[in-house]
């Protein structure tokens, strides 16, 4: 995506004042700030308080292991990244100050053996309990292994813990929950993860873009497009190619249509979860004839292989969508409206798994969840770059924040992206992709998924090859606002509900 | 619920007569390669192992070992020599061994591109 232009005005100039420091490089798709260990906690405490959003937070090794934390200045419509070398095993803890840090906290002390200073307990996150000391890490093992998330509750009362996966129904993925109840209600809940983890970013040391992106996209399946998407921008980013404008636009088709099959993919299993069988049937023929829409359109029914660094390998078939879509659309308005007026089926959803404005903002979660609490961030209008700059989305918004909530952002998304595919369609997208120059560098890219940004940091090395790929896709993001949605006054049989609301995956989590 | 049962009698069946007859949609499905027997010499063998991702092709001497079970079916081959690879069409593949998966395509000397 472009280079955004120095701005050393708002928080980037605040920032600068408060740590007491003047250097800002620009470039790769962001502007970095680096801010001495000293300060960090001096800067961490600056942002937040500002306003600003913090999307990820990464280390990368070297000689020295660096903490890079990537904020989105969303009303400023850039990001900004810290950059702070640690001299030592510890540095600040930043989750006190920013609590949307814990969870990279935890997979920093797993990968690179550097902690939060305090000796806060720690989660396993991502390596399994097994892991010895051979097991693939990006860094350094840590000196002792992260606490067990499964170390002994201390259960009061009448509550005890029910355990749940990691083998679940029918093809759903890896999942184990650790549910503390009294009875019914759900007084406590807890995740493993790990089981899905495939090293992904360890994988991708070494790659070229080309081959990188091949596994990148099946980081997520679900979101293919959108996670090849952060990538590709990001090691354009960090090259300084300009990708066609046509394939951008192309791009654009392909992440629409990658959000409407997943909105009806989530209404499906909405319906599912509730027990209405009908309901589930006409979504999943909805969900059915949009696969078949991308097929026909792009190749592939779940858009794999159509982004390239530099552009996209295929263009979309114009006739073949304008035959398709209205279709496989009208079917999941159908099956929605019928939905919508059964009300065995909305009296689930509403005051369902409610998260509040403020845990959205303080999870710094993203996508649909975020915006059904009232919080209306979306990278395509935050961080607006082509096709998107000419194109822009209307964001839908509710504030209850329930589950009902959550069902209608997707089904108003969904038409959005209807609307937007005619437009980028319109706009003449095509094929190509711009020759990706040599000499490496370090970028940043990003992408709106289905289920919110999806961001991506990558480095290369001079031959051109990645030497650090950080994949952030928005499932890392919001399962930690899921157990604060599955607690909020909810019983046993409203978790598959919430969970099917969020639409996440394990996959994209545990990379 | 009488909103779906009316609406179930007014859509009808929706559904497919797989297997016994082949679906329609399978004809837009990506497939793994067909190989031209005749038509690949060595250095367009090393090419297409070069291009493959998931590792499904690799040469061994005078012949091009392909390994249909890691075949993700992404193209890039056919893509690279259109005129020596094709869509095989065949999508669905069951077996009693990994080993059932792998063909072997002999491989000619030097011939023009």
């Amino acid at each position: 995506m472009t280079a955004l232009q120095p701005v050393p005005a708002g928080t980037l100039a605040s920032l600068l004042t408060a740590i007491g420091s003047a250097s800002v490089r620009d470039g790769g798709g962001a502007v970095t700030v680096p801010v001495p260990a000293a300060r960090l906690e001096t800067a961490v405490h600056h942002l937040a308080g500002a306003g600003a959003r913090l999307a990820d937070l990464f280390a990368t090794d070297g000689d020295q292991v660096t903490l890079r934390l990537v904020w989105g200045l969303d009303t400023e419509r850039q990001y900004l990244i810290t950059e702070t070398a640690i001299d030592d095993l510890e540095y600040p803890p930043l989750s006190d100050i920013a609590p949307a840090a814990f969870a990279e906290e935890c997979e920093i002390y797993e990968q690179f053996g550097v902690r939060p200073a305090g000796g806060k307990p720690l989660n396993r996150v991502a390596l399994p309990p097994h892991a010895g000391p051979d097991f693939p890490r990006l860094g350094h093992q840590p000196a002792q292994p992260p606490a067990e998330v499964h170390a002994p509750h201390t259960v009061g009362g009448q509550a005890f813990e029910f355990p749940f996966g990691p083998v679940r129904q029918v093809g759903v993925e890896s999942l184990y929950y650790g549910l503390v109840t009294s009875g019914e209600e759900i007084v406590d809940l807890y995740l493993f993860t790990w089981h899905k983890h495939r090293g992904l970013e360890w994988r991708l040391r070494g790659r070229r873009p080309a081959e990188a992106l091949f596994l990148a996209e099946r980081a997520e399946g679900l979101s293919a497009t959108a996670v090849a998407w952060s990538v590709a921008a990001a090691v354009e980013s960090a090259l300084g190619a300009e990708p066609p404008p046509a394939a951008l636009l192309t791009r654009g088709i392909a992440l629409e249509l990658e959000r409407l099959y997943n909105h009806a993919a989530a209404m499906a299993a909405l319906c599912q979860s509730t027990g209405l069988s009908v309901g589930q049937a006409a979504a999943e023929i909805a969900l059915e004839r949009l696969l078949r829409v991308n097929a026909a359109v792009f190749g592939h029914r779940y858009l794999f292989g159509v982004v390239e660094a530099g552009g996209v390998r295929r263009g979309p078939d114009l006739a073949a969508l304008q035959v398709g879509l209205p279709g496989g659309y009208g079917e999941l308005r159908r099956a929605a409206d019928a939905l919508l007026a059964t009300n065995s089926f909305m009296d689930r959803l509403e005051a369902t798994g409610i998260v509040t404005t403020e845990q959205a903002r303080r999870l710094g979660l993203v996508g649909p969840v975020a915006r059904a609490s009232g919080v209306a961030v979306d990278s395509r209008v935050d961080q607006p770059a082509a096709p998107y700059f000419g194109h822009p989305p209307a964001i839908a918004v509710r504030g209850t924040g329930d589950v009902l909530a959550r069902f209608q952002v997707m089904l108003d998304e969904a038409a959005e992206s209807v609307r937007l595919i005619g437009d980028l369609a319109a706009a003449g997208p095509g094929t190509g992709a711009a020759p990706l120059p040599g000499g490496g560098g370090a970028g940043l890219g990003w992408a709106e998924s289905p289920r919110g940004e999806a961001l991506a940091w990558v480095s290369l090395d001079a031959d051109g090859r990645i030497t650090r790929a950080r994949l952030r896709p928005a499932s890392v993001r919001n399962w930690r606002g899921f157990d604060d949605a599955a607690r909020s006054q909810n019983v046993f049989t409203d978790i598959p509900i919430i969970e099917a609301s969020f639409w996440l995956t394990v996959a994209g989590t545990a990379r | 619920m009488p909103l779906w049962f009316a609406r179930g009698l007014r859509r009808g069946i929706v559904t497919t007569r797989y297997p016994a007859r082949p679906d329609r949609s399978a004809a837009g499905l990506p497939t793994p390669p067909a190989f031209r027997a005749g038509v690949i010499d060595r250095r367009l063998a090393d090419r297409l192992v070069a291009v493959c991702p998931s590792r499904a092709l690799h040469r061994d001497g005078g012949v091009l070992v392909f390994d249909v079970g890691r075949c993700t079916a992404c193209g890039r081959c056919q893509e690279a020599a259109p005129w020596a690879v094709t869509p095989s069409g065949e999508f669905e593949l069951a077996g009693t061994s990994p080993a059932q998966f792998v063909k072997q395509i002999g491989l000619v000397q030097e011939v023009g591109q």
